[in-house]
């Protein structure tokens, strides 16, 4: 009884011990910068320090404490308990990844197993239960996963997705806590083997998995820490960026994990909920580096107001900008709103990249202010060409595009930027943007066709991006293929045409997805859809459960057209031409047929403005 | 359905229902709406912060209609 008795009190004063971050640099252990042969051997060595990861609630509170010792230690528990459950080398465990200790445990775990693991995003929207579930199932079967390992509040979402792909294990992260240890000795992936699958690139009705190689990881994450963001032993990094997407994984866990840098991490879904709370984190624990697509620093800098005053981000010297085009305007604002905070417009570093390149390509110089090119949009837009607009002409905005110098290649790697004709271009010459270095992907994850189309004989990846070179650095002007960008995410029109399709009456080829520039230099979307109807409320009815399925699927807002049938173009082998709808839409051509329609104000504005 | 839930919840509804649209129970929050996923954070914020409760993504993403988050709102006030 007495033991008991103290035993409790114990526990009690433990408790009131409030927990603290780690610190952000070793005392004793050097810095190394990535080069390590393996993730494995990368946390092997960061396990000798005091350096890890720090979790925050939405309250700003600090909830776990993850130094990267533990990270090892739990790590090496969690493959033994990942083998104890049949799991064979080589096969593919999907993780849904929160922004835990747990998926942490699970994603470095397989490693040591010599698993390959397959973060799963962990994003839903109001009411959109059924996408996701469909989405995941995809990604499953793609991946021909033979585990799922899931937090416990989404078992009947990940269930009911294992279910529909056939994954034979699924475990919620307690019930796999609760496995015993295997003691069959573990093989750690060496440095000639496949390290991960990463889901943040294509479409979720025809997903494919972006298998990165130990040897992709490893240069990347040495090109991030030494060329890019050139670490040194004061940094600290923060993040709030989703753990299933690359510039969260490959960008604020690995890379920093591979050059003993503390985080501190917000989750995804606090972020969105409290923005500032990003910045307020920063201030208190002195980040030195974050990163963020532009609308990012747009809601953080809406949602600050007064607080602006209180806070410190002068360590802040590098906020990254990636994941969508670089908005200049939205910049400037950040930089305003929070100089009174001590934040510098110098630390603003555009860069490029994208999961097939692992993670980064180009990084801006991180001394210089961001450069602007603006250019003449009559020869953009007719010769091809980046033609510097004159003092005159930038007084009329409509007749100038301006665009952000994205940086040079990290070491090792190289661009190159050529016309349809596979021609090499020079300087202003815009063109396709390929790519070709050790950070390139091994390809897509069983899917040689798909990566095929975009590999060169050459041995260049084809990024599907146009740019043009200025002084040996890039700049991105668009893309070549049909991705609709919104607030950092790739949306794919084929997904919003799928789930449009869904809809009675409607049928495959029913629906064409497209973006168009909106008066902000956003995506504004916008949705045709055959319509067969005659009666006005139907119709109504139909651009309703439409507007209502995209925005389950893919949580943005749209402008559903209701356009005659058979109105939509079609190429000569049957596809549909997204460009010829889009072409048709803005040019009256093809156009709304309910009498009762009322498009969004903005949209029709832009409608007009650009068929002039 | 709780009427006081509900008729608070069309009050912290108004700012982001800028087409004015009537508010029922059945009224489906993303699809009547119209609204995009940033301001439904926004909104469902102001719940949380309202009720003082917590309303996680999964259950977020079975709710449809005003009649269901009234339901969870309960459900999480029960909890607390």
């Amino acid at each position: 009884m007495h033991g008991t008795a103290i035993k409790g009190g114990l526990r009690q004063s433990a408790s009131e011990f409030a927990l603290s971050p780690t610190s952000h640099h070793n005392p004793v252990l050097a810095k190394v910068l990535g080069g390590f042969a393996t993730l494995t051997a990368g946390l092997d060595y960061a396990a000798r320090g005091v350096t890890g990861f720090n979790f925050y609630s939405s309250r700003g509170q600090l909830e776990h404490v993850l130094p990267y010792r533990e990270l090892r230690l739990k790590a090496l528990a969690t493959a033994r308990k990942l083998l104890s459950t049949g799991l064979k080398r080589g096969e593919r465990v999907a993780v849904v990844a929160e922004t835990s200790p747990d998926f942490m445990a699970v994603f470095f775990g397989c490693q040591y197993a010599g698993l390959v693991p397959c973060p799963m995003p962990y994003s839903m929207y109001i009411g959109g239960k059924n996408a996701y579930v469909s989405r995941i199932a995809g990604m499953l079967k793609t991946a021909r996963a033979s585990a799922v390992i899931l937090p416990g509040d989404l078992v009947s979402h990940i269930t009911e997705a294992a279910r529909l792909a056939d994954t034979a294990i699924v475990k919620t992260f307690e019930e796999l806590a609760a496995m015993p240890e295997s003691i069959e000795k573990l093989k750690p992936f060496d440095v000639d083997d496949v390290a991960y699958i990463q889901y943040s690139s294509g479409s979720t009705s025809s997903p494919k998995g972006v298998l990165i190689t130990q040897k992709a990881i490893v240069a990347n994450t040495r090109g991030i820490l030494r060329d890019g963001l050139k670490i040194t032993n004061e940094d600290r990094a923060f993040s709030w960026l989703p753990l299933y997407h690359d510039m969260g994984l490959v960008g604020f866990c690995l890379s920093p994990m591979m050059g003993q840098v503390t985080v501190d991490y917000l989750s995804t879904t606090s972020f969105a909920r409290r923005p500032a709370m990003w910045l307020k984190l920063m201030s208190e624990n002195r980040n030195t580096i974050a990163y963020s697509p532009s609308f990012g620093f747009d809601l953080a800098a809406r949602r600050i107001n007064g607080e602006a005053v209180t806070l410190d981000l002068t360590s802040w010297r590098v906020a990254g900008i990636g994941g969508d085009m670089v908005r200049a305007d939205i910049l400037n604002d950040f930089a305003e709103k929070l100089s009174v905070a001590g934040f510098d417009a110098k630390a603003f570093t555009p860069s490029y990249g994208m999961a097939e390149s692992t993670l980064a390509i180009t990084f801006a110089d991180l001394s210089k202010p961001v450069k602007i090119d603006t250019v003449d949009r009559l020869h953009y837009k007719l010769a091809q060409r980046a033609v510097p607009a004159s003092e005159q002409l930038k007084q009329s905005p409509e007749r100038v595009r301006s665009f952000v110098v994205c940086g040079k290649p990290i070491a090792g790697h190289e661009i190159v930027i050529r016309d349809d004709r596979g021609a090499d271009l020079g300087e202003r010459e815009i063109g396709r943007i390929l790519f070709k270095g050790p950070s390139l992907m091994d390809g897509y994850f069983e899917n040689a066709e798909a990566t095929q189309a975009i590999m060169t004989a050459d041995g260049y990846m084809d990024t599907g991006d146009m740019g043009y070179w200025l002084d040996g650095e890039i700049v991105i002007t668009g893309r070549a293929k049909d991705l609709i960008l919104h607030n950092g995410r790739n949306i794919w029109p084929q997904d919003i045409e799928w789930a449009a399709e869904q809809i009675e009456p409607l049928r495959n080829g029913d629906a064409a997805a497209f973006a168009v520039e909106g008066e902000d230099g956003e995506d504004d979307v916008v949705v045709l859809v055959h319509c067969r109807l005659a009666d006005a409320v139907e119709m109504e009815d139909l651009r309703r459960k439409v507007a209502a399925v995209v925005h389950q699927t893919a949580g943005i807002e749209c402008a559903v057209i209701l356009v005659a049938p058979k109105s939509l173009p079609f190429t000569s082998s049957g596809k549909l031409s997204r460009a010829g709808a889009k072409d048709g839409y803005l040019t009256g051509d093809i156009a709304e047929i309910s009498p009762l329609a009322r498009l969004p104000r903005s949209l029709d504005e832009t409608r007009l403005a650009a068929a002039q | 359905m709780n009427q006081d839930i509900f008729a608070t919840l069309c009050q912290l509804l108004e700012p982001f229902n800028s087409a004015k649209i009537a508010l029922k129970p059945e009224t489906d929050i993303s699809a009547d709406l119209n609204i995009d996923s940033v301001s439904v954070m926004d909104f469902v914020m102001e719940v949380e912060d309202h009720f003082d409760i917590e309303i996680p993504l999964n259950v977020l993403s079975e709710t449809r209609s005003l009649a269901d988050l009234v339901k969870v709102v309960e459900g999480r006030l029960a909890k607390v």
